[in-house]
């Protein structure tokens, strides 16, 4: 009898510790890893997960000093690529509207351009270029805080067309402009242009200069 | 330009929707859930290696790593990359130097660094020149393929805006440099276009013409550095009009190219 409850309580004995080892040998199979884990370092750089961000697309606005025929609201658009740390590459489209010449004003009832001619579009390619990089540093009022933006002062130089008075004319471009990048792919630009074309509206042919003074905000992809 | 004109708020918006697509593209203003990859790292395996508040050489240098520090690579800017330590500092280094950091092989890294020798065996490039077309100015644009080394694909857009005129020309052009691994490498080019006469509204009796016309010319691509080069060309054209006699015109530009 005592055998028989012995052996009873020693096969479940058995059975039991046999299902612990197993069940802990399935846990340390779990458990490979250490408990303090090592760094680990990717093993390749791949250079697909590096963003590069060369191109810059924005919209401005300003005013468009239009010689003889006042100053006008202009707004356009600016894409940019960037060659390397200081010389870039940009385009713009810009509206504008020409309003009425002095002429025009004292002689009363007349229209020297319909509408439609007053209509002022321009695009352009220029070279720009970072001369003076810096930095920009601001205080928060009252709280000890501050930031530190980077900052480009740069020169353009470029050329393209302008649709004006009814003839799309040959259009230099030369300016400056101040670039804050906010953040690394947002920046604020403010900048200053002047456009040269001769124009013959007026009686004679005469190199019309028109400065243009906008702002910005673009951001880099 | 009056298609321009007309299609502006379009064009706004199409501006508009492209900006915002991009930086969806970022999750700037959403949190994805997915985890992101890991970003890759290097190690310092120089004494050390500099980094500058900018990207950009006249930026202050702000803090050195020791060798074998391990930096992280976040994002590029011409050639600068954007790093990080483990410290959480953030900073700029050239290429140049994160060329010389190792990976976690040991091996040293590999990067995109454009060099003299991409200036030949780069398969794209475009440009923007300008210059004078029969005493006129000229803006023009480009883009072409190279399908061997010495031989390459052309396709030209130019404006030229005269004191009578404005033309527009579409040309299409092969090009051949005999030695592509000069630093001044000359070509040679012959194609055939399309060229769209609008005399100038203040002309009387005028009235638009489109005429076809063909060019053979010679030049020079001057290879600067990192991935661009100046490029210098004269044409001489036949224009191939509906009247008595063909016209001959001589263009030269000078302008700026960028490889791919």
């Amino acid at each position: 009898m005592e055998n028989w409850t012995q052996r009873i309580f020693l096969k479940a004995a058995l059975c039991i510790t046999g299902l612990l080892t197993l069940g802990s040998a399935q846990a340390e199979e779990g458990e490979d890893r250490p408990l303090i884990a090592p760094d680990v370092r990717p093993q390749q750089v791949d250079e697909a997960l590096i963003d590069t961000e060369n191109f810059e697309i924005g919209a401005f606005f300003g005013v468009m000093n239009i010689e003889d025929f006042e100053s006008s609201a202009t707004y356009g658009a600016r894409v940019a690529y960037h060659l390397d740390e200081s010389l870039f590459l940009e385009a713009n489209i810009g509206f504008a509207e020409g309003g009425e010449t002095s002429f025009e004003k004292l002689a009363g009832n007349v229209q020297l351009l319909s509408d439609e001619d007053r209509e002022y579009t321009y695009y352009n390619v220029a070279f720009g270029y970072n001369i003076l990089p810096g930095e920009a540093f601001f205080k928060v009022p009252f709280v000890d805080q501050h930031y530190t933006v980077n900052t480009n002062f740069y020169l353009l130089a470029g050329a393209g067309a302008t649709d004006f008075a009814g003839d799309n004319r040959f259009t230099g471009v030369f300016g400056g402009g101040y670039q804050m990048i906010v953040k690394d792919f947002i920046a604020l630009h403010i900048s200053v242009r002047e456009h040269l074309y001769d124009i013959d509206v007026l009686g004679e042919t005469k190199t019309s200069f028109n400065t243009e003074v906008r702002g910005g905000l673009s951001f880099f992809f | 330009m009056t298609v321009l004109v007309k299609h502006r708020g379009l064009l706004g918006l199409a501006l508009l929707l492209w900006v915002c697509s991009t930086h969806l593209r970022a999750d700037w203003w959403w949190q994805d859930d997915s985890p992101p990859a890991p970003q890759p790292q290097v190690q310092v395996a120089e004494p050390f290696t500099q980094w500058r508040s900018g990207p950009g050489s006249m930026y202050p240098v702000i803090h050195s790593s020791e060798r074998g520090e391990w930096l992280t690579l976040h994002s590029r800017k011409t050639s600068w990359i954007k790093v990080s330590d483990d410290a959480g500092r953030e900073g700029w280094v050239h290429v140049d130097d994160v060329l010389l950091t190792k990976d976690g092989r040991g091996r040293l890294v590999q990067l995109e660094a454009p060099r003299f020798d991409d200036f030949r065996t780069r398969r794209w490039e475009a440009g923007l020149m300008m210059g004078e077309f029969d005493s006129t100015a000229v803006n023009a644009g480009y883009a072409g393929y190279w399908l061997t080394e010495q031989l390459s694909v052309e396709l030209w857009g130019s404006q030229i805006l005269g004191s009578a005129s404005e033309i527009l020309m579409a040309n299409v052009n092969l090009l051949h440099q005999p030695f592509s691994n000069w630093r001044v490498s000359p070509f040679f080019t012959l194609g055939f276009g399309h060229i769209f006469v609008k005399p100038k509204a203040t002309l009387a009796q005028s009235e638009d013409r489109d005429d076809s016309t063909a060019h053979v010319g010679l030049g020079l691509r001057y290879y600067v550095t990192e991935r661009y080069f100046l490029r210098m060309e004269v044409k001489d054209y036949k224009v191939f009009t509906s009247r008595e006699s063909n016209e001959e015109a001589t263009e030269w530009k000078i302008g700026l190219s960028v490889f791919f």
